[in-house]
Parts: structure tokens; sequence; C-alpha cells
């Protein structure tokens, strides 16, 4: 049935309709949405689960930790300090292999204060071994909170479903919620691989020596990377469902594309807008969408960029002295092709600043005028401005 | 659907199938915890010793039997002292420091009702039968104490009243609006089932009592203050006069004497507000003459503040220095007081001020300024051969003779109920450790019966209880772990509206539900006293606290305990210590 939902909403739908047992989390704006509404559902016995609140976010991926380990499904939502916070615990997650699902608004870092959209937070938890999906609307958020399941499920790693704060987490927008039926035939109940027993008692992650750490990694890199063809398999059985597909990337127009511009997120309606605009006028311009983050999709990245002549990444993000953390990835997704094009990478809309369809432009005039970028990143629309308050 | 596919692949993680037990990690500990119940300040502060925070924590449960048992273990008066004590364990309560005291003093009530509704019995049992036969003389509070705890501990025990109705002052001293009879009655029924064979209109003469220390092993004493004081006035009659004490038993024996017109009471104790606002009820003005400033009084607060609302008139300051017949009426000629300086216990000392004077016409003059011994052979002597002398009783004990024990009034300083029944504990405990460990024994015994390391002594420790297993140590608010509690508004006391007070002498305090009882029972910390919350067990890292089926089954497995001590943090009410190893 299409309702019109905010995006915390949205993800609060999905959760319920994917009989979580267990869900703990920390109010932090922008996310608070998300579980505020979980929570009134768990209390309504609307959701058959266990709502833990907790003194931080550290607590709340402990607890879920512990509860994912009795081989129940789990829900947790962050954003920004509350992900910071939970790092140690990111980390710990993969490594254990607790498929947890987590929705995460991407909001900028403190100093200075600021809670509008910005993904340095969940970006700089790339090398958490964590799957991270980032969602361009409302609909996207709620089928890919029940993709992640399938797909973390599978895999046995954790994964973080991404949406911009407000721009998805506070906007109302029609979104198709299934019946319950529905969900139950593409999302089957949870059989945990492990999970702990009081009636054959063991002790989870416990000691490893230098004789077998290595190949513990090497089993979680090698289902990181099995996580691209599964998620092909997670699509497909969810298209035959929901009648819906997304892709790990979706490439717009690339075919006959001078430039491309990459996108993720929110930006990628307004690069939509754009590209319908230039195309009109002529230019020869397309549109990669990145959806899938972790683990990247390096060969699709690679099939559809090779042959264009110049790309363009926007990062509504920044990794202080090696740029945009989009291009840096879409560089060494080219590196080793013999011939690829220029990668020009472009920051903008750090902590909320609106990226139009003019800024868009921009970047894609910029592109086509230069024949090799001048610098690793462009900022973009810097401004002078006051600090002081 | 490919539910098998996904689970054909085994992860590669590191999982244990050999026990932690093998790791004694107790061996690591250099601090140990372990269980200690302490003593919570209020029932350190009864007393009657009674243990409250026991009480409360079984009343909230709804054990209300158990929690009136609890109370009857230490005072055999709860629902008298549930209405009329002056409930000092309110004012030491730890619950003031965080929102306000728990209603002590209305549970108390509420639990005596409860027990009377459904006529609980009390299930403890008498010890073994003492061969030692004790006589009881008075039936007021100190009397009949001693005889509820000389019973309890196997003494058969007989009481000798000289008026009519057993009680003493419970009886004849304190208003129906305050104390109803039925209550009292009751509480002296329960007495009597017991064992305690009570004898009404049997006064004891200094001859009759010489008979008694032939005819019983020991002798107590507790007479009571029964006679008002006089004024010592110019013009003073017993007619001019009354004795407020003497109109307070004219009431409670179903008098109704004339309160035509204006009566002066002359005091500032409880009795003259409680003479005072009998002449309210019996239709009469009432004006109290206190010569000292009101914030001297001795009466309680709450009784001046409803006497007050009654219509009952106060001046403070002025003393009576005549009385003389004017017609049918008397004058009265006042002396106007002021403060020079404070006394050493604080209040005002008082000095005439200069001669100014002030005349009153009224139509009666009540004394209620204290009271004294009936007769002089009460008196208890300061010294003597075998004299011993306790913290609420006095005795002759190794005389040769059989002992004489003086209590209540005769020797509490404080004269109040609930110092009466410590009084009757107190020598329940003396002459039980005189006859079966003799008389060097005495100090000891009562030394390790107290409750805390104050003055208050408690019969279940005496008897070798649980209580007996706690430390003395008194818990102080910063030893309750406040993090555990949540602000909650003390239990209001129901009372008749001041209109309705004064039309009858019918009971003013009202009852709480069980509702309310037990959620008011609920506020209270239980310092010092495990009431199984878990938070030990929860918060314990290496699952070292044991639960057993009962409370004294509670332990810690010294095997892997590694003495951080958070169990010891995290105790909401400080019922666990942690101790060098």
């Amino acid at each position: 049935m299409k309702r019109v939902l905010e995006g915390s909403h949205a993800v609060a739908e999905a959760v319920r309709l994917a009989h979580v047992a267990v869900v703990s989390a920390y109010p932090i704006t922008p996310q608070t949405h998300i579980v505020e509404i979980i929570s009134d559902y768990c209390a309504k016995g609307m959701m058959n689960a266990r709502f833990i609140r907790v003194e931080s976010e550290h607590s709340c991926l402990a607890a879920l930790i512990g509860a994912q380990s009795t081989g129940v499904r789990t829900f947790t939502a962050t954003s920004s300090q509350g992900l910071a916070l939970m790092h140690e615990l990111l980390h710990w997650t993969s490594a254990a292999r607790l498929p947890i699902v987590m929705a995460e608004v991407n909001r900028a870092l403190a100093p200075g204060w600021n809670i509008w959209a910005d993904q340095t937070d969940s970006l700089s938890q790339r090398d958490t071994g964590w799957i991270q999906f980032y969602c361009e609307d409302s609909q996207e958020v709620f089928d890919t909170t029940l993709q992640a399941y399938r797909l973390s499920e599978w895999v046995n790693l954790p994964a973080m479903v991404v949406l911009d704060a407000f721009l998805l987490s506070h906007t109302y927008e029609p979104v198709d919620v299934p019946e319950q039926e529905e969900v139950d035939r593409f999302l089957p109940p949870y059989v945990p691989k492990f999970h702990l027993d009081t009636e054959n008692p063991y002790t989870l992650s416990s000691l490893v020596n230098p004789s077998a750490y290595m190949e513990m990694r090497y089993d979680i890199a090698k289902d990181m990377d099995a996580a691209r063809e599964r998620f092909r398999d997670v699509e497909e059985e969810f298209e035959t469902v929901f009648n819906r597909h997304y892709g790990a990337i979706e490439a717009i127009c690339c075919a006959d594309a001078e430039i491309i511009l990459v996108t993720s997120g929110t930006v990628t309606s307004t690069a939509r807008l754009l590209l319908e605009d230039l195309r009109k006028r002529g230019e020869k311009v397309g549109v990669l969408k990145i959806k899938m983050f972790r683990p990247f999709p390096v060969d699709a990245v690679r099939r559809v960029l090779q042959s264009t002549k110049k790309v363009a990444v926007i990062d509504r993000n920044v990794s202080f002295g090696a740029g945009g953390i989009f291009a840096q990835e879409i560089r060494a997704a080219l590196c080793n092709l013999p011939l690829h094009p220029p990668v020009f990478g472009y920051i903008a809309g750090l902590g909320g600043r609106d990226i139009t369809i003019a800024v868009l432009e921009d970047v894609y005039r910029k592109t086509k005028s230069s024949d090799h970028p001048p610098e690793e990143s462009t900022w973009m629309g810097l401004q002078e401005v006051q600090c002081e308050t | 659907m490919e539910t098998a596919a996904i689970n054909t692949k085994p992860l590669f993680m590191s999982r244990s199938h050999v026990t932690t037990e093998s790791n004694k990690t107790g061996t690591w500990r250099y601090m140990r915890p372990r269980y200690q119940e302490k003593t919570s300040p209020c029932s350190a502060a009864c007393p009657a010793g009674e243990d409250i925070a026991k009480i409360e924590m079984l009343a909230g449960q709804s054990a209300f039997k158990e929690a009136w048992e609890t109370i009857l273990l230490e005072n055999p008066f709860p629902g008298v002292c549930g209405r009329v004590c002056f409930h000092p364990c309110e004012s030491e309560c730890n619950r003031k420091n965080f929102d306000s005291p728990i209603a002590v003093h209305s549970l108390e009530r509420f639990l005596s009702d409860t027990s009377v509704r459904n006529q609980f019995q009390p299930s403890f049992e008498r010890l073994s039968k003492k061969p030692q036969k004790i006589a009881i003389v008075g039936s007021g509070p100190a009397g009949l104490s001693a005889a509820w705890f000389l019973s309890m501990l196997g003494y058969d025990c007989d009481v000798f009243e000289s008026l009519p109705k057993a009680g003493g002052i419970l009886h004849w001293g304190i208003p129906e609006y305050r104390l109803p009879s039925a209550v009292l009655q009751s509480e002296i029924g329960r007495i009597a089932e017991r064992g305690v064979r009570i004898f009404t209109g049997r006064p004891i003469s200094f001859e009759s009592f010489s008979e008694l220390r032939k005819k019983y092993s020991a002798v107590f004493l507790g007479c009571g203050y029964s006679r008002g004081r006089s004024l010592g006035i110019v013009g003073e009659t017993e007619s001019a006069i009354a004795d407020g004490l003497a109109f307070l038993r004219e009431i409670r024996n179903g008098g109704h004497p004339s309160c035509k017109g204006l009566s002066v009471v002359i005091g500032g104790g409880n009795t003259a507000i409680d003479v005072a606002r009998s002449v309210i009820r019996l239709g009469g003005k009432a004006v109290i003459l206190y010569r000292r400033r009101r914030q001297d009084m001795p009466a309680f607060e709450e009784e001046i503040l409803m006497a007050l609302e009654e219509g009952v008139e106060l001046s403070d300051l002025l003393t009576p220095i005549k009385i003389e017949p004017y017609g049918n009426q008397y004058r009265l000629t006042l002396q106007r007081m002021k403060i020079e300086g404070e006394d050493r216990d604080g209040r005002g000392r008082i000095a005439p001020d200069g001669d100014k004077t002030s005349e009153i016409i009224v139509e009666r003059v009540f004394a209620a300024t204290g009271a004294d011994i009936a007769e002089s052979w009460y008196n208890p002597p300061s010294h003597g051969k075998g004299w011993t002398a306790f913290s609420h009783c006095s005795a002759f004990l190794e005389t040769g003779d059989v002992p004489v024990v003086y209590g209540g009034d005769l020797t509490n300083e404080v004269k109040n109920v609930t110092h009466a029944v410590a009084s009757g504990k107190q020598a329940a405990m003396v002459l039980d450790t005189f006859f079966r460990q003799g008389f060097d024994a005495i100090e000891s015994r009562l030394m390790a019966s107290r409750v805390g390391n104050g003055p208050s002594l408690s019969m279940e420790i005496y008897m070798g209880g649980r209580r007996s297993a706690r430390s003395k140590q008194v818990v102080p608010y910063n030893e309750i772990n406040a993090d555990y509690f949540q602000f909650e508004s003390r239990v209001a006391q129901p009372r008749l509206l001041a209109g309705e007070r004064t039309e009858s002498f019918d009971e003013i305090d009202l009852r709480i539900s069980p509702f309310l009882a037990m959620r008011e029972a609920g506020r209270c910390f239980n310092c010092g006293l495990c009431n199984e919350c878990d938070n030990c067990y929860h918060f314990c890292p290496d699952l070292s606290v044991i639960r057993g089926k009962n409370i004294e089954d509670r332990h810690i497995d010294y095997d892997y305990c590694k003495g951080c001590g958070i169990c010891v943090v995290e105790c909401p009410r400080n019922a666990m210590i942690l101790g060098e190893e």
C-alpha cells in the first residue's frame, strides 16, 4: 500500500516487517525518529521485539552483539558522533560475523556542531567490515533495509543502510509499504549459522594465535567479496516479489557519455534532472550512481567508466589530505586499467549545504573545460563567511 | 528460497568449547565482597527498635501479616504507636535527603488496622516455659510491654491495674479522637491472648506490694505519672483550677463535663493541647496560655496546628500568678514573660517582664503543666544495695530478696509511649538474663541487643534471630546508591476536615488504602537490607553471585570472584561490604 512516509519511518516500517527481535539505540538527531517509532511499535505490541535502552551508542552495539549472538535478528540506528562512538564495536561486529543491520543517517561530525547531511561519518567507517548502501529516496531506504537483512545474513557480515540527514530522514515521500506476507516471501525467518546455547555452552571470539588470525581475516575478506555476487541474487529475489530493482550501481545514459558524473545518496536525484537538461542541449553526459560502497563494486564501476573521456566524482565528504572518499575509490578502481579516463574530484555540500542543479552544472562545466584535473579535489562554492557568532 | 544454501558454508571463526571454569579467577582477588546487612537509621532512631526497613520491605511486597509480626517482635502496640508515636524514625529517614521521608507512622497504623480487619494472629512461638512468675504493677504501655516480652521469653505474668480498664495513660490520658478505645482494647486483648493475665480494679498499695514480693519471683513497677501538677499560684484551690489529666480521664470514662464559656488551659505540652481540643469538642471556647514562646512548646507541632485550625487560641509568654473568684467565674491575673538568653537545650530562658500583668475573666482553668507520681513509694530510689540503673529502667537485683524493676515514666527521661515500650522490653531482658545467666551477664547482653550503636534495643537480636547477624553500622545516605531510585511523592495522611473534627470525638486520621500503603512502603530504600533486587547478580562480570532459594542462601562463588567490587558499588541499599582478603 502506498503511504506518505518520512524516510525515518520508511526504515521503521521495514524493521517492523522484518520480524526484528531485539532493537537497541541511543537517540541522536537526525536518527531519533527511526527508533522513536520503533520503540512505540514495541510498546504497543505491534512488534514482538525487545527494545533495550542504553546509555551510549557503544553500549547499544554491545547489547546487540550479545543479542545477535543468541541467534536473533537485531537492529539499531545512529548518526554522526553516535556512529563514531560505536567504532570499536563496528570492528567487533564484523569479525564476530554477526549480521546486524543498522540505519545510519549521514550527518556532519563536530566541531562545529552541525546536524545536517554529510557522508564523512559513515565513510570514515569504511574499513570496519560493514556492508554499506547509500540510498537515493525513501522507497529505496525501505527496500534496502529488507535487502540488507537478506544479504547480511547470507554472508554473515553486518550492513549499514545509509540515508542523508533531513533530505531523506525528515522528508515525506510516497512509499509502497508491502503486506507482511509479501515481505515474508522475500525475507525468511532468521536461521543463524551459530548461536550461543546454554545447553551446549561455548565461548565465542576467544583468543586466536598468529597461526590462525590471518586465515580468519581472509575468510571475512572472501565473504565480503562474495557479497557483490550475493547482492545480485538478493536483488533478483527482491524483484520477483516486489518488481523493483536497484543494482549495486546504476549507470544512467553512460553508454555514449563523454563525461560521467559519479554520485551517491540524494545528490543522484538532482544529477538526474541536470542530465535530462544537458542531454536536451546535446551534451554527452552520464550519471553513475553508487549504491553499494562496501564491498566496492570495482568491476561494475570499471565497465561503466573505462570508455568514457572524463569522470567527475561528487563527494559530500572529505578525507583530509586525500580528498573526497568516493573519488579515491573510483581512482583506485580504475588505476590498473591500461587506459583510463582522468578522475576529477569535487567536494560539495558538506554540513548540509545544498547541492543544487547549478552546483552540478558548474561541476560539469569545470570538468568539460579542463583536460586534466587541476587539483586532487576542487571545493565547490567556497565563499567568504563569518565563523564568529 | 536458498535458505539451505545460505547455511552451507561454514564460518571460520574462533570458538572455544573448553570450559573457562578451569581458570579459577578467584585467585586474582585481593578484595573480598560479601553480604553484610546493616542497620537502618530509622530502626536505630525508633525507641522500640522496630525493624522498619524490613517492615516496609515486607509491606511493599504486600506481606502485610509478616510486616505486622515484625513490628510485634519489638512493640506490642502498633495500633497505638501508629497513632500517637512522635515518629523519630521519619526524622532520621535517609530518603529525606532524596525527596521526603517514608511515612513510617501512617504505614504502622495501616498494618495494625489491616491485622484487625483480617483478624491476623501472630504466628511466632513463645520460648520454653520458665519457672519464674512475674508480677507487673500498672497496665500502661510499660507494664504491658514488660508482660508481652516476658511472656515471649516464656515467663508467666500477672498484671495489676487499679482502674476498671487496662491501658493506663493510653486509656485515660489520650482523647478518643487521637486513639480510639477499640484500637487500644484490641491490642490489650492480643496481649491477654498470649497468656498474660490482667487483673483490673486491683490497686496495689505499699502493703500489697510487699505481698507481691512474697508470691512472685520478680515485680515490675510501671505505675506511671497519673497526678496532674498544681500550678502553685495565689488563690489556687482544687475547685478553682482543675487537673487537665482528670478532665481527660472523665471524658474517657464516658463523662460529658460542661465546658460552657471560656476555658483557660495552662501548659504547652500535648496534654494542654488535648484538653483544649476536648473543650472545643464539648462546645466551649479554649485558650492555651504558655509561659515560653510558641516555638518552645513541647507539644507535637502537628497537634498545635490542628488545635489552631479547630479554633483553639494560643497566647505565649504568659503565666498565671493569681486566681480569685469573680461572681460565678474566676479572675485570673497573668504575668507577661520575656526571653532572656537561652537555656541549655536551646529553649528561651524566661523571666517576668517587669510588672506587666493583665487580667482575664474565665469560666474555668485547667492545669496541664506536667504530671507526677500518685504515691510516693512509686518513686525509684537513686541508690541502695543491689541497685542498678539502666537506660530505660532501674532495678534492685542482687539484694537476696526478689528483684524489683522500676520502669516506664518512673524512670524514663523521655516520657512517652514508645519509650515506655522500650522500658518494658529492657526490663524483660534484664530479668531474663538475671534469672538465666546471672547479674554479671546483663550489661553485655544489653549491649549486644542494641540496634546500631544507640540506646534502642531489639528483642529479635536478644533472642538470636536473623537480625542479630546484622552489622551495627548505621547506613548513612551517602552509602545509598540513589541512582536506582526515582522521585516519588510521599503519601499524604488523610484526615477529617477541621469542621468535621470539632463535632465529635471521632478519630481524625483516616486510613490509607492498601494500594497507597504498598506504594509508600515501596519508596523505602530498605537501608542496609538485601531485598533480592539482583543488581549484584546482574552486574557481576564473573557470574559469581549465586542465588539460592532463600535470601540466606545468596552467596559469592569465591573460586571465580575477582573482587572487582562492582556488586558492592551497585547494591542500591548497602547490603554488601568489600573487605581486604
